[in-house]
Formats: C-alpha cells, structure tokens, sequence
C-alpha cells in the first residue's frame, strides 16, 4: 500500500485543478501532463500548452483530433508491416506511431490495453490478427468498457492467445474465463474456481475460422451455468455481461488506472471509490474517468511528481519526441525488448508489472547505452538536423541555461546540486550536448515519471 | 577510489550496510566494489514457467490409470529412459539419465502444497515468497535469505540471468538484486570517454536524502549497476568452457554462469527461466523441445563445474509452479494441475528418487496430490546447504527432506 495516499482526502484529490499563484499551469505542469497522458513533448508542444488552459489540452487529449492523413498513412504503413507476417515487425511500425500521432493519449490508452489484455506474438505468431487487435483495442481505447470486453473475447488473437479456440463442450477450455475474471475485470478474490468453470462453459464453441471469429454451435454448451449466484442458459455475451455487472469491475479498472496514470503502487479504497461510482454511473464509458483523474489537483500536486518508474517505452519515445529526433525504429524496438519492453510481445498474459520491475542493473545500463546510441547515431536526426544545430535552433548555447532547459524538458522532479554541478561540468567543455543527454539519461530522476 | 576501498577492507562488517536505503552513497559504492572471495557455496535456480507436466517428465509408464487418461500424450514404457521398474524418464532427457547414472542428481517426487491455486501468477508468487497468505508476499524465500546473509561480500549477492521481469524469489528488503540479459548488457558505454564516466558515476552518489522511496531505490540500483559493469568486465576474462553446451537460451545462460563462478565472482545465487511450460495445447512435441534444452544444459553445466573443480559448492535446483492434470485435454494437451516433481543437482546430493510417485487412483480434483511441502525443500537448502536460519525464513519450520549428502556440514 502507498501509504503517501492514506491520508489523502478524497474530495480534495478528485477536485479540478484550477491554476493559481501557488500551482501555475506552466512548462513543468504541461510536461508532466505529456508525459503521463502520452510520450513526452517537445518545446513546441510544451510552449503551445501553456498558452491555454489545462482543461482545453485535456479536453483535445480525451477526444482526440483530426487526422486522416496520419490515420491513412499508419494504416498503410502497418498493412504493409503485416503482410510479410513477422509480428516483430509491428512493433517498429507502432513505435512510428507513439512517436509521430498527434492523438498522443489515445495512443497511451492503447499501449494500456496492450498491456490490460496482453496477447503475444511468441504464441499467435500471425501478424495480421495481431495487428486487428491493436487497432480493435486503439478504436475502444477511451471507449466504452463493456463493448471493449466483449470485442476482445470475440477477438481471434485472443481466442488463440488462451486457446480458446479449443474450448469444447466436452472439454471446457479454462484459460480465458479465468483471465476475465482475474486480470481483465474483477481481480483475485472476486469470484471462485466454480465461477471460473462455469464461465468457461459460456464461451463453448467461440472459435478461430480462417482468421474470423465463428461460433461453432456443435461445440458449445448450451445448458444452464451458474455464474456469481446467476443460472441461465447463458451464451458468452451473456457471460461477459454477469462479469461486468460486478461492482468489482469498476474498481479493479479504476486501480489500473491510477497506477497508470499517476503513481505506482496501490491506492487506499476511499481514494478509488468516487472514480469507480463515477465510472459505474458512466455506463463504463471510460473518458469521463479519464477526465477526472488527468484534470484533478492530486494530478498535479508534488505528490505525484516523480512517483512512477518511466517504462522503457517512455524512455525511449520520450527521448525522442522532446527532441524531435528520427531514429532507426527497428533498433529501438529491439532495444525497448531488452530493456523489457517487447511491444506485440508481452512476457506473459499479466502484461507488464512495471513499477520497480524495469529497474535493475542490466535495464539501468541498457537504458544509458540505449540513449547514448540514440543521440549519437550518425542516421539520427532532431528536427531534421544534428544535435548542436537543433538545440542551437531553441536557443540552446550557453551550457548552463541549456542544461536547465534539458531538465524542464525532461526530468519531473529535482536533481541534487552536486549532480548538476557535475552535468555542468560536462556541458562546459564544448560540443558535449550529447554526452549532457546521455548522462542526464542515467541519472536517478531520469528514469522517473 | 584507494581510499574508499581502504576504508571497507579496514571495517568490512559495514559491508552490511551495503544496500540500506539510509547508507550514504559513496559506502554503497564502495561495498559493491569491494574485492571477492570464491570459497562460498553457490545455488542455481532454474525456474521452469508456465507449469511442468510432472506426469510427462518421470512417467509411471506402467500404470493403467496414466495411459488411459492420456490416450494422446501417454509415453510408452519402450520410450522412457527408465529409472525403475515403475518410472522413466520423458525420452528427451538424456542429460538428465547421465547426471542420474554419476550420482549427481536427485528428483524429489510430489511436491507442492495444500490448497493449490491453479493460476500461473498465484502459485509463482506462492512458490517465490513461499507465503500462502496473499498479504505477506512482498518479499522472496531467497530475498530473505540474502537479507541474512553475512557481510563478507562486495558482489552482488544475486544474479538474475535474463531479461524477463526479474522474479519476486529475490526481492529483497535491502538489495537491489541485479538482472543481465547477456554480459554485454552489464557494460556502460561512455564511448571511451573518461569525463563523461566520472560524471555519470558522481551524480549518482549524489546525496538525495529519502523523502521519496522509488527515487532511493533507483539510485541504489544505478550505483550497484555501475559497480557490477566494472566487476562483470574484469571476471569473465581468464574462463574457457571444458565441455560443449548444446546450443540454447538455457545453455548459454548457464554456460555464463559458469563463467562467472570459475572467475571467482562471488554470487550466491543465481537464477534463470525457462519458459514455454503452459502446454494447453499440442503438448508433445513442445514439451519434448523444453525438457530436452533443460536437461542438455543442466548436464552440460554440471559437467563444466565439474571439471573446473567448483561442482562441489554448487546445487542446482529445478522446479515449476504447478504440475499438469493427469487427464489430457481435447487439445492434445493439458491443464493447470498441482503436485509434480523438483529436481536437485551437484556433487553433493543424495541421487535417485526421494519419497514416492503420487498416486494416479486417488486424485484432488483431477490432480496428483503432493505430499512434499515445497518449502521442505527450500527449509532443506537454506539450513544445510547454506546455514540459514531456515525458520526464521519461511516463517515457521519445515522438516528438511533427505536430498544432501550427510557429509555437508
């Protein structure tokens, strides 16, 4: 439990930030907002957001825009990535995207997902279904919950993902049944093994023709099942429904949520509870929620600054996009895998812990190598030109006033003065920007969010 | 830099203090860089992920029951490599026959524990914090051991080899436990620049006082990561394998882990995966790959240790987190089980068959039943193998199971 939220009051977390003389809407506040709702901003961005209000930026964040140019581009782009049928491949094409989308929450949401309803490409291995999937879970990313679940579970990467493709009637398959219940919807504890076996019966005959989903009535059980004190002939839609009637399903997503979004870690039930009745009362729409958490003063306040591990994809576009750097995505996909990150390949159907987790010795030096290769790569570009012209170009020169404007950019909270004294140091002896980002890139503060 | 060694070499029991969050910077540097003994006894832990089918890998290629239940997936008693008139190995594990026949290695049956839960990430955790109380599993059977352990070494106490989310087995109260994916991964690349070195290295050790516990973590993560790059580059330069490694993830893994002991690296504990055990369906030609990569590697690195003369201070103990159900599924399969068995290796173990197979005609739910708690094993290793308070560990006491040699201290 993070006891730092234990004494939070609810009212107060929840309550919309308005930005006043204590708490100014300013480059440090509209990063935060970037980084934790997307990947990270450049200058531009960041100067563009503080012109207007934080509830205007949310606002677009939430409903997105326009953008059938990128829209058609990425299609095209990750069509073609498919068709050669190597899921590694779409791992690049959506780092392409994180990196460029003008939709950067959107985007969020979906790596979210990715993570909510893990699918591995090392088990399902075709690329095409594995692409349908991520654009099913893009197009519901701040959808409506329920039409999420139920797509999913018709969803034939997944039905092949926890097989069940072979979930007969004279042999229930419990794979899936036991993954919407324990990590999709409720959570451990919420229910029992004989739900679970029940459940399983639902989903009978829900298999994978010719990379369709079809329902096989010869394989499905169409007898009565008992789920969570309900009896009914119950189909798998009617299955997926039972499920998210349970009260625990707001609050599971909720808790999701806020480790998502704003610390990692557990919060305290008082804490979870005005968002679960929020999102119980939205019909399970999750933007509303969205909305809360993201313009909430608990959201901007010091608390929260700092309080989560970045995941190696953050680092990694992260970098990038403050920057506005063009690198070779296949590398970076590569590397993100070692760093323990393999988009379209999650280590396993609980996705990625995060937190601590991408912390050790091997991901601390990888992710210092990692920026090193980036920023010094021969191919990489910022805003189309080398490293000292671009910083040059944003009135980067001087090293002190450039080192401080490389920490605004990127670093959520403090770092020592004997730290920046040392980076100083570094920046003052000509032509070092990049060996300012890499040491900036492994300092403590760095790999916060 | 001679200073700071000076001073730990002087006053080594601060090497206790090697990771505290409270610990200035500049002695948790100083404690990982502090030089290595090589005399300590080592533990290898391969962690078999997804559940093993124990009934696959010693069948009872006898019995009725099995061969009924598994039309499908049953193995013949012209296929095993037998250990008895009862039991034989899967047919793909060779290796493990050999190890078997030179007395190196011991399969302790039936393990598990009562009230198995059948979810992957419930019973790993069980399995890793040996707690089947769910609200007390923040910290590992060996992460508390590591907090025990006396503070004779500046090396990392722990390895984890790969690049998976390293296992909750290791989490600690206090060390950092590092991971490698290769050893290339264990070295910052400064571009041969000396400045930038010592500037990464400096505003490391920066004091940052501990008002925010992710941020205390993370720097003692980065110092031990920048220590281990040092140490891993110096330790694998005079080793050469004494026997071929089949050509595998695991067997690498291992093979570097050799590497690491014969360099005298210091690390008590090391632990690696093998993945791919979660056999719901199409199981036989699967689960054939994943046994043959296990007990190739396993015999190889055994072999290895051997003949550079450390396989006497080194156990290896194999074990997955739940067993499979004895009846396939319709998919050429099977289902999240229960009990199964464990491996143990070295020099020093009791070899053969330790307790009995459980029994097929008297199942819990479709399950084999266990009657070896796995901590008996664990209480077993952490008391004898490595002079542990065993109890205090696991939160009560475990009757050891006879696995070791009687000689062992």
């Amino acid at each position: 439990m993070n006891s730092r939220f234990q004494e939070i009051d609810p009212s107060w977390a929840w309550r919309r930030y308005e930005p006043g003389p204590e708490s100014p809407w300013n480059k440090r506040r509209a990063a935060h907002l970037f980084r934790r709702a997307g990947f990270g901003a450049d200058a531009a961005a960041l100067n563009e957001a503080i012109s207007g209000s934080p509830g205007e930026l949310i606002e677009r964040l939430v409903v997105g825009v326009d953008a059938p140019d990128f829209t058609d581009q990425m299609n095209q782009m990750m069509r073609t990535l498919a068709a050669g049928n190597n899921p590694r491949n779409l791992a690049s094409g959506w780092l392409y995207r994180m990196r460029y989308t003008p939709n950067p929450l959107h985007e969020k949401m979906t790596l979210f997902w990715h993570g909510h309803f893990a699918t591995s490409g090392a088990k399902v291995e075709k690329a095409e279904l594995l692409l349908n999937q991520n654009e099913l879970l893009r197009r519901h990313a701040i959808g409506d919950f329920g039409q999420l679940v139920l797509a999913i579970a018709r969803d034939p990467a997944m039905l092949l993902y926890l097989d069940s493709a072979t979930n007969r009637k004279s042999h229930p398959n419990e794979n899936f049944a036991r993954e919407l219940l324990e990590l999709f919807c409720l959570g451990l504890g919420a229910y029992t093994e004989r739900d679970i076996q029940e459940l399983a019966r639902c989903f009978t005959g829900w298999e994978v023709n010719q990379g369709e989903f079809r329902f096989n009535r010869f394989q499905a059980d169409f007898g009565v099942k008992s789920i969570f004190g309900k009896r009914g002939n119950f189909t798998g839609e009617d299955g997926v429904r039972v499920v998210l009637e349970q009260p625990a399903t707001s609050r599971f997503l909720v808790r999701k949520l806020l480790r998502f979004f704003v610390a990692d870690g557990d919060f305290p039930d008082p804490l979870i509870e005005p968002l679960a009745a929020q999102f119980r009362a939205d019909g399970l729409q999750l933007a509303g929620v969205i909305r809360t958490i993201l313009g909430s003063e608990l959201f901007y306040s010091d608390r929260v600054a700092g309080r989560k591990v970045r995941s190696p994809v953050e680092f990694g576009i992260g970098l990038l996009r403050g920057l506005d750097a063009t690198v070779n995505l296949n590398m970076l996909a590569e590397e993100l895998g070692a760093l323990g990150q393999s988009l379209i390949f999650p280590p396993n159907v609980k996705g990625w812990d995060g937190g601590k987790s991408w912390i050790n010795s091997a991901t601390i030096l990888g992710r210092g190598n990692l920026a090193r290769r980036l920023v010094t790569n021969s191919e990489t570009r910022f805003g189309g030109r080398k490293l000292p012209e671009y910083l040059a170009g944003q009135g980067v020169v001087e090293p002190e006033a450039g080192l401080n404007w490389l920490l605004e950019q990127f670093i959520a909270i403090p770092i020592p003065e004997s730290s920046h004294a040392r980076l100083l140091e570094l920046a003052q002896r000509g032509d070092a920007w990049a060996d300012v980002l890499h040491a900036m890139a492994v300092l403590p503060e760095f790999q916060l969010s | 830099m001679k200073t700071r060694r000076g001073f730990l070499t002087a006053s080594s029991s601060l090497a206790l203090l090697s990771f505290a969050e409270s610990t200035p910077a500049f002695l948790m540097r100083a404690a990982a860089a502090s030089a290595a003994s090589n005399a300590g006894r080592v533990l290898v832990v391969v962690q078999l992920s997804g559940g093993n089918d124990g009934l696959n890998t010693i069948v009872p290629y006898r019995n009725e029951i099995y061969r009924r239940a598994r039309p499908s997936l049953a193995i013949g008693a012209d296929q095993v490599l037998k250990i008895d008139g009862e039991l034989g190995f899967h047919p793909a594990m060779r290796g493990f026959a050999d190890q078997l026949e030179q007395g190196r290695l011991s399969l302790i049956q039936g393990v598990g524990y009562a009230n198995p839960n059948r979810s992957h990430f419930e019973s790993m955790d069980i399995w890793h914090s040996a707690r089947t109380n769910h609200s007390s599993r923040s910290l590992g059977w060996l992460g508390r051991m590591l907090d025990e352990l006396p503070p004779d070494s500046g090396d990392a106490p722990a390895l984890h080899f790969g690049d998976e989310t390293q296992p909750l087995a290791l989490a600690t109260l206090r060390t950092p436990v590092s991971s490698v994916g290769s050893l290339e991964r264990f070295r910052l690349d400064v571009g041969g620049r000396a400045a930038l070195r010592r500037a990464i290295q400096e505003s490391a050790e920066s004091d940052r006082g501990s008002s925010n516990d992710l941020l205390s973590f993370v720097q003692a993560s980065t110092i031990n990561a920048l220590a281990a790059s040092e140490r891993v580059d110096a330790a694998v330069k005079s080793y050469r394998a004494a026997v071929d490694y089949p050509k595998s993830g695991l067997a690498e893994k291992l093979q570097r882990i050799a590497q690491l002991i014969d360099a005298g690296f210091n690390t008590r504990i090391f632990y690696v995966s093998l993945d791919g055990f979660d056999t719901h369906a199409t199981q036989a030609a699967a689960h054939a790959g994943l046994l043959e990569q296990l007990s190739g590697a396993v015999s190889a690195f055994l072999n290895d240790l051997h003949a550079h003369q450390h396989l006497d201070r080194v156990l290896l103990m194999a074990f997955s987190e739940f067993g499979r159900r004895v009846a396939e599924n319709a998919s050429q399969g099977t289902d999240h089980g229960a009990a199964a068995p464990m491996f143990v290796a070295g020099s020093r173990v009791r070899t053969g068959l330790i307790g009995h197979h459980p029994r097929l005609d008297d199942l819990d739910d479709g399950d084999p039943k266990f009657h070896t708690d796995f901590r008996r094993v664990y209480a077993t290793i952490l008391a004898r193998w490595f002079q542990q308070p065993a109890g205090e560990i696991l939160g009560q006491h475990y009757e050891p199971v006879d696995f070791l040699n009687s000689n062992i201290g």
